[in-house]
């Protein structure tokens, strides 16, 4: 029940393993960046992104560790491990496939 | 593989350490929450609305670490342990439930254990040879014989000549007396082989060499392989034996190997020894003794085919080298046929084996409906419990799941239990096998027995339970709870859900009753059919003269003439014979296409019998009747004129309408005025095997014309025929101390053996289909028990506006005589399309014998109406007011 996102099934892995492929981040980053991003447009609720966060550590495909902050507080931080990376590259190549297959099918329909 | 790894240590650790996982959980959100409030701070809030407004926003808290256990994989495991620990809490609650379905389960589990334990040894191990599925039998095959061996020197052309077989081999048993040595002498169970035998089986010697071609001279000397059990028994193991001489048959004999242990004999056919660890000693056959002899028949073979060739392409090939043969040597109407060594060791026992794993499946199957049975009736005992759960929130798939762990539960319990008893079960049944039962060393538990019972504890668990799960968990939740426990009259669709079951549980309890039924009425027919001679009070034993000390003629004669005169000079012996042969011991002299006085040559050439030789009183001593004619009268002289005695179908064959005394045959092809055979007497048919459907020709000749140095010894006693045993050793020795006693048993003992595997099947189907009538009565008795206490009110209600109490009685047996009609009929039907299958099991019965079908039918209708009788007593016997009162 706390699984409510607007975000298409599945894509929410998408933008965690992209967020975090550049640098290792904490949860409350990885939504505030997300968020930040997407001009506030997609906002990720803590009861989607934790969850996500733990199946895609019990994937393998992040890993977390425990670091301190910047404001020297305790956070578990999250990277990508080299599963993740390569399952990255997979799911961005199938991202560009669907979204063009969209743009294609919404475009066709323009025209007529 | 890394991942993997690495998922495996975090699923565990997620388990393991679920504390530590839960703190870590709880620091990663309060981090959050604080992040949350710090930006709401920034915002302008107060520090309170701050938090107030942040832990708003975050939700609930307990439902994202819910959902994060979810996703770490570890509920399923939590709530498997949390549902075992209930299941067997509420278990333990009925402890008479329990222990009645444990217990079905627990029989019928470990019969199928112990049945498929069998089926394992036998049919699924591979046999004990290298790469044995390129192992093939090669036999000769006539009109009249369907399996016959080979001769030595055709099988040596067959040898040089194949171009599908890596190696023919071939033997031939050769029993051998060991003496010598302090103790008393011995019949050791000796073969003759040719080289490569054991490289065929790729089987090597564990000391010493294998023989080779050159020991098949007999101008090498004699050679012996020793087993590795009589090099231990007879020889305490001694390393350095090689190069010992023993003598066997008075002769003297090298050891040049001893085979190492589990180095198993493939079972032969011509004097057959059953396969397994059977053979004591191995000598080279010699196979250029008579370079001229084409007729003489008795070398079991088997050969090695080359790496992809097929039995279809060894059959061709051996056919076509027969072809040659024919051409060069004047042969006669042969071909060749072969079988794999697999075939031809299990075929025989492979339908009774598959009757007894089919009649055991549907005795699992019956205590499958059964426990389903039982659980129906408890689901609707609990159906507030679990109205109560749903209410709190239960979804249907977690009750379901509940259900299906507590049957889970049952069935495993059932199989531990099962297991032990099919440990001992396995042993019974090894040792109620026939002795020469193909394989039976290789049964016993192993892993693929307790991983098959382990498949079959789970699928019997899921196969129970989910019915009454699934209808259990469909429950009613309102009207459950309103009617707060008042006994309902059961939802009607539950009622004829197990009504369904009982009708099914009767109807397959009826098909293993037939199949049973049947079995034993073959049975009786067996035991009462007319053996053809009287095994009661007959001792018999066998003697083996070793051939350098009885190597003339007149020699074995006396020896035999002097013993039988010995023997019925003792008080408790009535008469007393020798012969080649014993009833229902196995037959292996033929004889082919001997003449018949003033046939054509066309005719005779399509003769065949059964060849024996036999002392004058073989036949009283046996109890073999006299139909015509007269017995040999011990005065027949060696060098004729010859006579023989046949049986009737010999007679009946071959002189039909005319009484076959006085008519002649001739086993040369020109036979001169003294090379006939006189018949003098007929005697009664005495078949092969008791279930044999024909007889076949056969004729003995009397002893002293015809003379072996092997015989069988029949006393025939006037008491107690076991007492004759020491009296027979001591007269064997007082005419030759050397010479072993072998074989000695009664003739009833064999034809008890003869029996053996008829008894032992019908033994174990009666046994499941008792087992079954049981478990299908409870299961009568049960529902109409279930409906009678759902009833009570309304009974009452009945008696109380006059109906007397044998209306109800006949009311409620009524219930139950229908739905044991219904299971029975389609019992009947399914028996009707399925006992084909028991076929050879069968013997004198038709596979829908009317008799035996009635009689089930009642049997199975009277019990399970008994069933009924008790529940529906109880409802008559019923004080109306009472029954009223109750609700």
């Amino acid at each position: 029940m706390s699984k409510s996102s607007d975000l298409i099934q599945g894509t929410l892995d998408l933008l965690i393993l992209n967020t975090i492929s550049l640098q290792p981040q904490h949860g409350w980053a990885i939504a505030k960046r997300i968020q930040q991003v997407s001009g506030d447009v997609l906002q990720v609720s803590q009861g989607a992104l934790y969850p996500a966060l733990h199946r895609l550590e019990q994937q393998g495909w992040i890993k977390a560790d425990w670091r301190v902050t910047e404001s020297g507080r305790d956070a578990k931080y999250y990277a990508l491990t080299r599963a993740g990376r390569t399952q990255l590259q997979k799911e961005l190549a199938q991202w560009d496939r669907l979204s063009n297959a969209v743009g294609l099918v919404i475009r066709m329909g323009a025209v007529q | 593989m890394k991942r993997l790894l690495d998922i495996f240590l975090l699923r565990v650790r997620s388990l393991a350490g679920r504390t530590q996982v839960e703190r870590e959980l709880d620091r990663e959100l309060s981090f959050h929450l604080d992040q949350l409030t710090e930006e709401n701070i920034a915002r302008g809030m107060s520090p309170s609305d701050a938090r107030a407004g942040a832990k708003r926003s975050l939700g609930g808290v307990s439902q994202i670490q819910e959902s994060c256990r979810d996703m770490r994989r570890t509920n399923h495991i939590e709530t498997l342990w949390n549902d075992l620990r209930y299941a067997i809490r509420t278990l333990g609650r009925t402890p008479g439930f329990t222990i009645v379905i444990v217990l079905t389960l627990a029989l019928s589990i470990g019969a199928n254990s112990a049945i498929f334990s069998v089926i394992q040894g036998v049919l699924l191990r591979p046999l004990p040879f290298a790469q044995p599925d390129r192992l093939v039998r090669v036999y000769f095959q006539s009109d009249s014989q369907p399996k016959f061996p080979l001769n030595p020197n055709d099988f040596r052309d067959f040898r040089e000549r194949t171009r599908t077989f890596e190696s023919l081999a071939a033997m031939t048993r050769h029993d051998v007396q060991l003496s010598g040595s302090s103790a008393d002498p011995v019949m050791l169970r000796g073969f003759l082989v040719t080289a490569g035998y054991f490289g065929t089986l790729g089987l090597k010697p564990a000391r010493g060499r294998d023989f080779t071609t050159g020991d098949e001279m007999a101008e090498r000397g004699r050679l012996a392989i020793l087993s590795d059990r009589l090099w231990r028994s007879r020889f305490s193991a001694d390393p350095n034996i090689l190069g010992h001489t023993i003598t066997l048959n008075t002769e003297t004999f090298t050891i040049v190997g001893v085979m190492p242990p589990g180095a198993q004999h493939p079972g032969n056919t011509f004097q057959a020894v059953a396969d397994g660890d059977t053979v004591d000693l191995w000598m080279p056959f010699f196979l250029y003794e008579y370079p001229d002899d084409r007729g003489s028949h008795y070398l079991d073979t088997f050969g090695r085919l080359k790496r992809g060739a097929t039995q279809a392409d060894a059959s061709a090939d051996l056919s076509s080298v027969l072809q040659q043969l024919i051409k060069e040597h004047t042969g006669r109407g042969w071909r060749i046929y072969t079988i794999p060594l697999y075939q031809e060791t299990v075929g025989r026992s492979k339908r009774m084996l598959l009757v007894l794993f089919a009649a055991v499946g549907l005795l699992l199957l019956i205590a499958c409906v059964n426990a389903a049975n039982l659980l129906l009736a408890r689901s609707s005992a609990r159906v507030r419990e679990i109205a109560v759960r749903s209410a709190l929130g239960a979804a249907r798939g977690r009750i379901v799941r509940q259900l299906l762990t507590e049957s889970l539960v049952i069935a495993v319990a059932g199989a531990a239990l099962g297991t032990l008893l099919a440990y001992g079960g396995v042993r019974v049944l090894v040792s109620f096998l026939p002795a020469d039962f193909p394989r039976a060393s290789a049964i016993r538990l192993d892993s693929t027995v307790f991983a098959f019972t382990l498949l079959v504890a789970i699928l019997t668990g899921l196969l129970f339970g989910l019915v009454p799960a699934l209808t259990a968990s469909r429950t009613d939740l309102q009207n459950s709870l309103r009617e707060s426990g008042r006994s309902t009259t059961g939802s009607t669709s539950q009622l004829r859900l197990r009504n369904l079951l009982v009708i099914g549980e009767t109807g397959l309890a009826c098909v293993l009753l037939i199949a049973a039924g049947l079995m034993l009425h073959s049975f009786v027919n067996l035991l009462r059919a007319d053996p053809g001679f009287e095994p009661q009070q007959v001792l018999t034993a066998s003697l083996s003269l070793p051939y350098q000390r009885y190597r003339e003629v007149p020699r074995r004669v006396a020896f035999y003439k002097q013993l039988i005169a010995n023997l019925e000079a003792l008080p408790g012996v009535q008469y007393a014979g020798a012969g080649t042969d014993l009833p229902w011991t196995g037959y292996d002299g033929n004889a082919d296409g001997y003449k018949i006085e003033g046939r054509s040559d066309e005719y005779n050439d399509k003769t065949t019998s059964r060849y024996h030789v036999a002392t004058s009183d073989y036949f009283r001593a046996l109890g073999i009747p006299l139909v015509g004619g007269r017995f040999f009268d011990g005065r027949e002289d060696r060098d004729g004129p010859y006579v023989i005695i046949v049986n009737e179908t010999m007679a009946n064959r071959y002189w039909p309408g005319e009484s076959a005394v006085g008519k002649r045959i001739s086993f040369r092809s020109r036979p001169q005025e003294k090379d006939w055979m006189q018949i003098i007497g007929i005697v009664r048919d005495v078949k092969d095997e008791p279930n044999s459907i024909s007889n076949h020709p056969a004729f003995w000749m009397p002893h002293s014309q015809q003379t072996e140095r092997n015989l069988f010894i029949a006393m025939r006693s006037s008491s107690d025929p076991s007492m004759l045993a020491n009296q027979f050793r001591v007269a064997v020795r007082q005419l030759d101390p050397e010479l072993a006693v072998a074989d000695l048993r009664t003739m009833n003992q064999i034809s008890s053996t003869a029996l053996s595997i008829q008894r032992f099947s019908l033994f174990l189907v009666g046994l499941f289909a008792l087992l079954a009538l049981v478990l299908a009565t409870f299961g009568m008795y049960g529902v109409i028990s279930y409906s009678v206490n759902q009833r009570m009110h309304e009974f009452g209600l009945r008696m109380a506006l006059g109906a007397r109490p044998s209306d109800l009685l006949r009311l409620i047996l009524g219930q139950g005589l229908t739905l044991s009609i219904l299971g029975t009929a389609a019992g009947l039907l399914c028996a009707a399309a399925l006992t084909k299958v028991l076929g050879s099991l069968l013997y004198g019965v038709g596979a829908t014998d009317p008799v035996t079908f009635s009689a089930v039918a009642l049997l199975a209708l009277a019990t399970t109406t008994l069933a009924c009788y008790l529940p529906a007593r109880r409802a008559a016997d019923a004080d109306p007011m009472h029954s009223l009162r109750a609700e």
